[in-house]
């Protein structure tokens, strides 16, 4: 189980890639990010939504409300230009970081 | 099954929003915790065990109400901000300067006014150029829903920032002697605030009356009419 503290840093670029893919509506985005990390990373309603409007204000996702099939209506964020322009050096920096921690612990192990 | 709605709507009554988007948070959380409840449900928990899960997801409500409020009117200031003064300010700022820059490339001199020993200068058609710019400052700022206190600050912003530099350049200056070791000892404080002062005269006093006067009619004219506020900002 990953720690909280690496969890916040990594919370934003969870959210940015896993919009990259399609718009999704609260629940189901955090459900996503539950599944598509094996449960490693999991967002509570108190965790997501403040980070979400934080991250709609940066302009790096929209919400919307749409309409679904059944008839319910639920807010549905895309990511942004200003989103995607985020995302990529996001990524760099987290795999930059993963590499050198593999590096670090492999040399520790030697 | 819980009225969702009903319930995030008492446990997040206090939410510090305009009632549109208040009513906008509640829906959203409800829906998102009707979701969570029927997917356990799904799973095969009984109903009381599934409402039990699905409200553990926030262990503090009022915490998530302070950390939402933040989140939503933090950008909502900023914006404001951005629209109302800095946009404003800052295109007074550059047209007067670019405008000052052209009258010095294309020749036009200063009149002077010798104060004593100390000269003022005054360059007659950029001070005339002045109240246009300060309009336009507090015309783009009320546009954008700005009170009249932001208004007048957007046309006067090119004086303030000027004024800024002045008080900023004798510390400064102070500062560099003292580093480099390189006093001068003639030049005393109170002939260097003298200058100050009278350079500011020309510099500040009357550009800034300028701006104002500018700022100030604009005001007037609207105060008798009613200009399309920005309802996302205003």
């Amino acid at each position: 189980m990953i720690g909280s503290g690496i969890k916040r840093g990594t919370a934003e670029l969870a959210v940015l890639s896993v919009l990259q893919d399609a718009p999704l509506h609260g629940y189901e985005l955090a459900r996503r990010i539950e599944q598509q990390t094996n449960g490693a990373l999991r967002f509570t309603l108190a965790a997501l939504y403040p980070m979400l409007y934080r991250m709609e204000q940066q302009r790096w996702i929209r919400g919307t409300w749409e309409t679904s099939a059944n008839g319910r209506r639920r807010r549905c964020y895309r990511l942004t230009p200003a989103g995607k322009k985020k995302l990529s050096p996001l990524q760099r920096e987290w795999a930059e970081l993963f590499r050198a921690l593999q590096r670090l612990t492999k040399v520790a192990h030697a | 099954m819980p009225d969702w709605q009903e319930f995030v709507r008492r446990r997040l009554s206090g939410l510090a929003l305009e009632a549109g988007e208040k009513d906008e948070v509640h829906e959203e959380l409800a829906a998102h915790l009707e979701e969570s409840y029927e997917a356990l449900q799904k799973e095969g928990l009984p109903e009381k065990d599934a409402t039990h899960r699905t409200l553990a997801q926030v262990a503090n409500w009022r915490d998530l109400q302070r950390k939402i409020s933040i989140a939503r009117r933090r950008g909502h200031l900023m914006q404001k901000r951005m629209h109302q003064l800095w946009i404003p300010g800052f295109l007074t700022l550059t047209l007067s300067m670019v405008f000052l820059m052209l009258l010095q490339k294309f020749g036009s001199r200063p009149r002077i006014v010798w104060s004593g020993s100390i000269p003022i200068l005054f360059y007659v058609p950029w001070l005339l150029s002045l109240p246009f710019f300060g309009a336009l400052g507090a015309y783009l700022s009320t546009r954008a829903g700005g009170s009249r206190g932001a208004a007048l600050f957007s046309s006067a912003f090119p004086v303030l920032a000027l004024t800024s530099a002045f008080l900023l350049m004798f510390p400064i200056g102070m500062i560099i002697e003292w580093v480099t070791g390189n006093r001068v000892d003639y030049v005393h404080f109170s002939f260097v605030a003298t200058a100050l002062l009278k350079e500011g005269i020309g510099w500040l006093v009357v550009p800034g009356a300028a701006l104002l006067a500018g700022g100030l009619l604009v005001q007037l004219f609207f105060s008798h009419q009613s200009l399309p506020q920005n309802p996302v900002i205003g």
